[in-house]
Formats: structure tokens, sequence, C-alpha cells
């Protein structure tokens, strides 16, 4: 009695029913609509001419190029994650207490950092009399009102942001290591670095591989919140912090135009796909290695 | 243990590290607290040093004459609900899967597994032009459904990993004992799953409460307004008031950095697993 | 905790049933008055830039009797899509806030909405000035419901500083120049603001454009392509701006800082002159006992319209699927009666969109001297309210940063504004032939 045929049925239906609605409905519609001229709820059939605007716009390809960029983030946030947590490691004194701090910027909420990174950043900001009071005059960059900068200020939030996340999970990588390895590295009288490069990293590989997966991921679809701050609401100084997310807010509140939008969401939605296979092969890989 | 940590000149270095990787993390909070305290005046002078004379009147003012204890309230009530109906879902889905057999089962798994990596913006546009003919633009059930289904495939990720480690032996004596699957669930798998299901709140609630592109895009009514929606409102208006501004981020932030200190074990388990979010 | 599905569930098919399932929620006296009265449904906004609205929209719809007014303040970031979205499915209140030009323009052309002619009587209309802007195909289709004269600033302990007269303005844009390098050599900045936000270009473009042009229909053909914004004059304003840029004119911060908090700057008597906007003026000139004074932008250019007061106004209107149009017409009607007009003074402590208001009432000297000129004059209306939603946000709001960042040249705005103007075109075809026959409307 305790498992007819239809009882698994009956168990999964809740939640097939949740993905279908905010998972499965939209997947389908953002196709249907991308070939539509959608005025309001609906509209006639356009065929690819949605795709053809948009691939043959500046902004699009600048939004684009701006995630992109912000990709460069990833090589800084893997080093200076890989350092700290290295370093914490070695158990200094007081270690535990710099881990909670250290993870500190990633409970914060972004668009509560944002704001506040926002008003030191400003041109005549703590940031900027900081600099030059040590005289670094040169530093003192119009931080979120220049159109050459502000997309780099947004990327100095985000690496400062995930870069917590990034020591939390080297550091717990580290702690399961077999220390054995080192101490006989050591015996044999390899320096700090030698250590580090010839032992600690290659033990690390998966776990780096994983994190930078997940970065490149959350730099091509999770950065909304830090460019809706930071760019005025608007993606501003000029264009400068438009990104692919934006875009697609952009045409469907801004603009009116939820066929763009999802012509966007649909060529976002294929790139996000092309991901998720790299990063299960490699979180497959970390959990046998768990087990092992 | 404590196998490298024998003095060495070196160790000063890497201490200075520390402190200065230290100091980077909590620059902006300093920042923040520091800055709340400040008279508007001072801070045009002052924008950096310790505030001369404390002052307390700019909580008064984010405590009594801004939305802040409203937003909050909808953003709880949003982080209550949709972890709530994503946990009994996933329960039931996880449970299923990791211990029932029925076709189909490999790929509802895959399928629910891969939608981890589905960007939400994706899916807003459809949802928005839906929840417009059905009214439910503004609403907390509507709000709810979709942060519950955002959340749902890491939650069933995670419990079922889970379930299926837990010992066959249990499940065997149980139904020998003439246990049907519910009280199965009920009395022995959850009691056995505490820390992963603890993990999952923690994630999931952080995840609802900090979001803002589903907050204003789908709660747009003024009373609806979620905390981080509404910070933006805040700092649109008292934005050239900037220690008013900052009293209210520190307002904001309190919640979260004190269930951090608390619980922050189960922070940063739980921010690995659910780091893919 | 089971229960929730079912919960959500319900919830669904509830809001599906409408009104009737609605009803059964409320009490049972509630529902006796509401037999009797007929239910209407507004949503509106303006609270957000004009504190006191919500009180007095609250206090308004407790005074009605007539009907049984249910009101839903809108969030910014989706006034238009909210209503547009809803009409489509047929849910559209019966009263919307309206913003000024395409901004309910568009509605209009996709049905949503419905001419007041005839529905409110024409003198309250033409009281109310919902301007030119709100006319299509002859037929008007917004009530004013708040004014928003389009005004410069300028701090006149800062005039004084400098050596000027700080009773007259600069008229011109000479007079204007020199007048900066005046505050300047005084060490103050001359003029600004703050763009981090955007909006400061859309307020300088609904000014500046203005000099340039003799109709708000030739703005029009800027955008279906008759004209050009590659066309000397139609760019000249962002060279101007440029000019301000590359004299040093323009404050330090400016870029870095928002809309708002720039026209503090010129309050706190940090930036000597700037745009503002008047239903900031009672506040501001109280904060520095009438020491900010109001002009137009000062002239240099030759169109028509040059040198005029800008006046620009927030209005409601009638959805085209309002069971009762009549109701919400007299509804309308109601808010610029002479009580309600009062009890918008007294809530928000800003003037009513009507020329039946008693301007006596006004205390400061300035706000009614304002009144009189924006107000109460022959004014022209906000031409950036003619801009498209998409060239808004491409090319109105970048150009104006990029210029005053030193990134690009007033005449490369206007290339870039041509561009955006054509992808316009190119994404809204169905749109572009009612800009055309808008241009009728407007004089074009």
């Amino acid at each position: 009695m305790h498992s007819s045929r239809i009882t698994p049925y009956l168990y999964v239906a809740p939640l097939v029913a949740l993905l279908l609605f905010v998972f499965g409905y939209p997947l389908v519609r953002i196709f249907e609509f991308s070939f539509k001229m959608v005025r309001g709820i609906d509209g006639p059939w356009i065929g690819f001419r949605n795709y053809e605007l948009v691939l043959t716009q500046s902004l699009f390809w600048e939004s684009v190029l701006h995630n992109i960029y912000l990709l460069l983030a990833v090589p800084f946030m893997v080093g200076w994650s890989l350092i700290i947590s290295v370093i914490l490691y070695e158990r200094l004194k007081g270690w535990r207490l710099y881990r909670i701090v250290l993870f500190l910027p990633y409970i914060l909420a972004i668009p509560i950092i944002a704001v506040i990174v926002k008003k030191m950043f400003q041109f005549n900001g703590p940031v900027n009399e900081v600099l030059r009071w040590i005289g670094f005059d040169f530093l003192a960059l119009d931080w979120i009102g220049s159109s050459d900068v502000a997309l780099w200020t947004v990327m100095l939030l985000i690496i400062w942001r995930e870069s917590a996340l990034g020591i939390i999970l080297f550091l717990a990588r580290l702690l399961s290591l077999d220390e054995s390895l080192i101490e006989s590295a050591k015996i044999e009288g390899a320096n700090w670095w030698q250590r580090l490069w010839f032992v600690i990293v290659p033990q690390m590989k998966i776990v780096i591989e994983f994190y930078i997966v997940v970065s490149v991921i959350t730099i091509l679809s999770a950065v909304f919140a830090y460019v809706f701050v930071i760019g005025g609401g608007r993606g501003g100084p000029g264009t400068s912090t438009m990104v692919v997310e934006f875009y697609i807010f952009n045409a469907l509140i801004r603009s009116s135009l939820p066929g763009i939008a999802s012509a966007v969401s649909v060529m976002l939605f294929l790139v996000s796909l092309l991901l998720i296979v790299p990063l299960f092969a490699i979180r497959r890989r970390a959990n046998e290695e768990e087990v092992r | 243990m404590a196998a490298l940590a024998r003095p060495r000149p070196d160790q000063a270095l890497k201490h200075a590290i520390l402190i200065a990787a230290t100091l980077i993390a909590l620059a902006p909070t300093i920042f923040m607290i520091l800055t709340s305290l400040k008279t508007s005046e001072e801070y045009t002078f002052n924008k950096v040093g310790p505030p001369e004379n404390p002052v307390l009147e700019h909580f008064h003012t984010v405590l009594f004459d801004s939305g802040f204890i409203g937003w909050m309230v909808n953003s709880t009530i949003l982080v209550v609900g949709a972890v709530a109906l994503s946990t009994v879902v996933s329960c039931l889905g996880a449970y299923a899967i990791a211990r029932m057999k029925f076709a189909g089962r490999g790929m509802l798994f895959a399928v629910s597994t891969a939608l981890m990596a589905v960007p939400p913006v994706v899916m807003i546009v459809p949802l928005f032009v839906l929840y417009t003919q059905l009214s439910l633009i503004s609403t907390y059930q509507g709000a709810i459904l979709i942060y519950a289904g955002l959340i749902t495939p890491f939650s069933v990720y995670l419990l079922t990993s889970f379930f299926r480690t837990l010992p066959q032996e249990i499940f065997e004596s149980a139904r020998i004992d003439g246990a049907g699957d519910l009280l199965i669930l009920w009395k022995i798998v959850l009691p056995l799953s505490l820390p992963p299901l603890l993990t999952l709140v923690v994630v999931n609630a952080l995840y609802v409460w900090n979001d803002l592109l589903i907050a204003i895009i789908f709660l747009q009514d003024d009373a609806k307004r979620t905390l981080m929606a509404g910070i933006n409102v805040f700092q649109g208006r008292y934005g050239d008031q900037i220690p008013l501004t900052m009293a209210g981020m520190v307002f904001a932030s309190a919640p979260m950095i004190i269930l951090y200190v608390a619980f922050q074990r189960y922070f940063i388990q739980g921010l690995m697993a659910g780091s893919i979010k | 905790m089971t229960r929730q599905p079912g919960f959500s569930r319900r919830q669904v098919l509830k809001t599906a049933a409408g009104v009737a399932a609605g009803a059964a929620t409320m009490n049972f006296a509630q529902r006796m008055a509401q037999a009797q009265s007929p239910e209407l449904n507004m949503w509106w906004w303006g609270e957000q830039e004009l504190p006191g609205l919500q009180s007095y929209v609250d206090d308004s719809v407790k005074g009605y009797t007539a009907a049984t007014v249910k009101p839903m303040l809108q969030d910014t970031a989706v006034v238009i899509s909210q209503f547009q979205t809803a009409a489509a499915a047929g849910k559209a209140p019966d009263i919307q806030f309206l913003w000024n030009g395409i901004y309910h323009m568009e509605s209009v052309w996709l049905g949503y909405l419905r001419p007041l002619d005839g529905l409110i009587p024409d003198d309250i209309i033409k009281a109310s000035n919902p301007t030119l802007l709100s006319r299509f195909g002859g037929k008007t289709y917004r009530v004013g419901w708040y004014p928003l004269p389009m005004i410069w600033i300028y701090n006149k302990d800062l005039f004084d500083k400098a050596g000027l007269d700080a009773d007259n303005p600069p008229k011109t844009w000479d007079e204007f120049l020199n007048a900066c390098d005046k505050m300047k050599a005084a060490g103050i900045a001359p003029v600004g603001g703050g763009i981090q936000d955007g909006y400061w270009g859309e307020w300088y473009f609904g000014h500046a454009l203005a000099q340039n042009v003799d109709s708000a229909g030739e703005v029009i053909q800027l955008f279906t392509g008759e004209r050009d914004f590659r066309d000397p004059k139609y760019h000249e304003h962002w060279v101007k701006l440029e000019e301000l840029k590359k004299k040093d004119f323009l404050n330090s911060e400016m870029p870095s800082t928002d809309l708002y908090s720039g026209i503090d700057l010129i309050v706190a008597g940090k930036v000597g002159a700037g745009l503002s906007i008047a239903s900031r003026l009672p506040k501001d000139s109280k904060t520095t006992n009438g020491r900010i004074g109001t002009m137009v932008m000062p002239v240099y250019g030759k169109g028509k319209l040059a040198g005029r007061p800008i006046f620009d106004s927030q209005g409601l209107g009638i959805s085209a699927g309002s069971t009762n149009p009549e109701a919400a017409a007299k509804f309308l009607e109601y808010l610029q009666s002479a009580d309600r007009l009062k009890a918008m003074y007294d809530k928000t402590g800003w003037i009513p969109s009507s020329t039946n208001f008693d301007v006596s009432v006004i205390e400061d000297p300035a706000v009614r001297d304002m009144w009189q000129k924006w107000g109460l004059s022959p004014n022209i209306p906000y031409l950036s309210n003619l801009v498209p939603g998409q060239f808004y946000e491409q090319a109105l709001l970048p150009t104006a940063q990029q210029v005053i960042g030193g990134k690009i040249t007033g005449a490369e705005a206007g290339d870039l504004a041509a561009d955006v103007a054509k992808q316009w075109r190119d994404f809204n075809p169905d749109v572009v032939e009612n800009y055309k026959k808008w241009a009728a409307d407007l004089g074009g």
C-alpha cells in the first residue's frame, strides 16, 4: 500500500506545477514573443525582425561588451581569493575572526552596498578626499560620474563582494586537504611559493574551476542590482554601465517593447544553457572528490 | 594542528595582508555607521573621520518618517511565504526523486537542476504580461509564487542529494513497522535533514530578501514595496542628505548582519552550497 | 504550512473572477453602500514628486459621495507599462494618471483612453491647462491635475557676491556667459546641478531645443525623419552645453550628483544658476528667505518658441474600458472645484493646475510672481514630452551626460541623436505613422 504506482507522481506534482509555471511557461513564451511585434499583451508575427533589429543595434552590442568587460573581474577575484584563503589556512592567530569578517560583504544586500559605495565614490566624496590627502590626486577619478570609469567602479564592487564567496569556498577546500603532503613538501625544502604552486593549487583545481564558472554566470546574468543603483537606474552615465539584463528590463518596462525584450531573453537563455554543461560537469567531479 | 604556524618573519607580512583585506571588507560598513551618526553639516567638512558629536536624529527620521518598517514587513511576508512554499514542494519532490522509482525521474532531476543556471531576467517578460492579465501584479501571492519557483531548483538539488545519502536500513525498518511514505518523510527523514534544511532556509531567505529585479517589476504598489526596492526610493528622495541615507542603510542591513553573526556557520555553509545562485 | 499552495491557487481564482469575488471579501455594510454608488478605480502617481498628494487624494476620495473611488499609488518605473498592459487585458482602471505628451499619447493611439470632450465641460478642461501636447485628432485626453512650470533658478546671494544685478537676471546667452565669467572670477561654480541619474539632460533639452523651433510639430518631425538632428540648428543646444563645459562653467561634482541633489547645490549657495522645477520653488524660496530667483533660459536661438516660459502639467484621464465614464468625469470635475483646488494647496503646499485657482492664497511673493509668469501668461509646452521612450533612454539622457563628461562634442551628440531616431523608426514602424498624424495637432 505504501507505494502504489501513482504515489510518486502525487509527490512530484506540486514541484512540476511550480516549475512549469515559473520556468516552463515563460521559456516557451519568450520564443513566441521574440517572433512577434508585441504591443501590450500580443501582436502580429514578424519573423526574425526583432532579432534583426537587436543584432544591428549598437546599444545591444555595447551592452554585451560591458558584460564581457566585467568578466575581467574573474581573474582578480580568483587571485585575491586564493591569496587570502591560503593565508587564512595557515591558521594565523585570530583566523576564525578574520573569516567571519571577510565573508561579510557577501551577506550585505547588493542594493544596500551599492548605495553606500555610490556615496563613498562621489567626486567630492570620502574616497577621493582620502586619495587627495595622501597625495594620490591622479587617482581621484570621477568614479560614478564619468562614463570612462563607472563600469570599472561597478567591477571593483563586484570583485569586492564576490571575492568573499571565493575566499570561503577555497578555504573550505583547503581545510579538507591532506596536510601530510604539505608537510612532506616542507621537509623536502620547498618554500612557501613552491608549496602553494606545486602542492596546494593542483589539489584545488576543481573548486577553482567551479568558482570561475559560477562567477561567469553571475556576471552574465545577475548584475542587475549593481548597475541599477550605480548607473543611476539608467545604465549611465551615458550608456556606460548598460548590460544585457538591463537592456531587457529597459525594453520591457521603459520602451514597452516586450517582443524586443523577449528576443534578447532568448539569446541570454541560450548562452546560459551553454554554461550549464561545464557547470554540472565540474559539480559532479567536485562531489566525487568530496566522497573520496 | 597548527602545523604551519611557527613564528617566522613573513608572519608579519601575512598579518598585514589579512588586516588590509579585513579593512577593505569592512570599509563600507564602517563608513555607513560613522556617517549615520553625523549631522549633514558635519558631513560636509568631515567625510572620513569619526563623528565629533554623534547624533541619533537620522535614525528617528528613518524609523518614523519613512516607509522602512512597512518595507521590512513586506519583505518578511515574501520571505516567509516563498521559503515555506518552496520548502514544502521541494521536500515532497526531492523525497520522491531520491527514494521512489518512477518514469521520468532522472529527467525531472536533471531539468530541475539545470534550471538553477537560468537567469531570472529571462522569465520576466511573459510573467509580467501574464500577471497583468490575471491582476497579479502587486500582490503578495503573485510575487511569492515567482520567488518560490526561482529558489526551488536549488532546494530540490540539495535535498535530493542529501536524501540519497540516508542509509537504506532506516527506510526498510520503518516500512516493516507499517509506516507510509508521508509518515516516513515527516517523522524520520525531515528530523535527520535539519542541517540541509537550515542551509536551505538561509540561502533562500537571503535570496528573496536581497532581490531587486523581481521586486521592482512585480510589486509596483507603494504599499507592497520590499525593502530593497524601498531603499532605492529612499535614496532617491534623501540622496542629498548622505548621513540620513546611511542611517537608512544601517537600519536596512541590521537584520541580516545580526542573523549572520548569530548563525554564521549556517550562513557560510549555506551560501557555499548555494553559490550558483 | 502544507496549505500554502492551495492558498495561492485560491487567490488566483479569486482575482480572475473579478469584481464579484472581490466584493465577497467586503463586509455587508460596505457592499450595501456600494450598491448605491458606482465604484471607480483610480491609478495615480505623484506622491513621489509632490509629498502630501497622497493625503490630498485620500481626503478627496473620502469627501466624495457620488461614487466610491479606490485609489492606488503606482511606482515610477511602471506607470505607463502597467496601465497599457492592464488596458490590453481589459483591466484598466477608470481613472488613470497621465504624464503629458508621448507618455499618454501611445495609450491614445492604442485606443486605451477616451477623449474628454463632451464628458467634462470645455471651460474646465481649458482652465486646467492639459497643454497642447494632450491633443490628438482635435480631441483632448487629459485634464490638468498639478502644474510643473519648467524654470531656471539662480542664487541671488551669489549674484550679489559676483557683482551681478540679482533682480535682473541675464536674458540673452551672451549676457549669461558674461555673468558666468564674473561668477567664476568670484570663485563660484557658475552653472550646473547634477546629472548622474540622467534626468538633467531631459530638462535641458526641453528648455534649449525650444529656442530653435517654431512649433511643437517641428520637433515631432525630428523623429519621423522629416527633419534631422544633424542640422546644426537642431543640435545647437548640445553645442551650447559643450561651450559651458569647455569654459569650465559647470560645477565639478555635476557628473556624480543626482538631479535633485544638484538643485540643492544652487539653493545651498554652491552653484550660481541652473535648471529647476517650479514645484520645488516654495520650499527652496523659504529655505533661502526668498533668495532664489526664477528666469527663463537665456536666449541664443531664433525660433518662435525662444524665450517663452515653459509650462507642463501632470494630468488625469479616463480609460476607454471604463464602464462608467460619466461617473469618472464627474469625479475629475469635482477635483477641479474651488474647494478641491484649495485643498490641494493646503495638503501639498503646491498650486493646483487651474487658472481658476485663487492666487491670493499664495503667501510667498516669489512663488506668486512665478505663477503669474509661467502659469497665467501665454506659455509653451514642454518639448521633452514629445520624445519617444527609446530615444529618451538611448539618446536624450546619455548625450547630455556624454557632452558634460567631455566625451563627445555637441555636433557628435547630434549624430548620435539622429542614429537613435532612425533606430526608433525601425523598431516602431506603427508608432511613426501616429507621430506623423500627431504633428498636425501640434502645428507641424
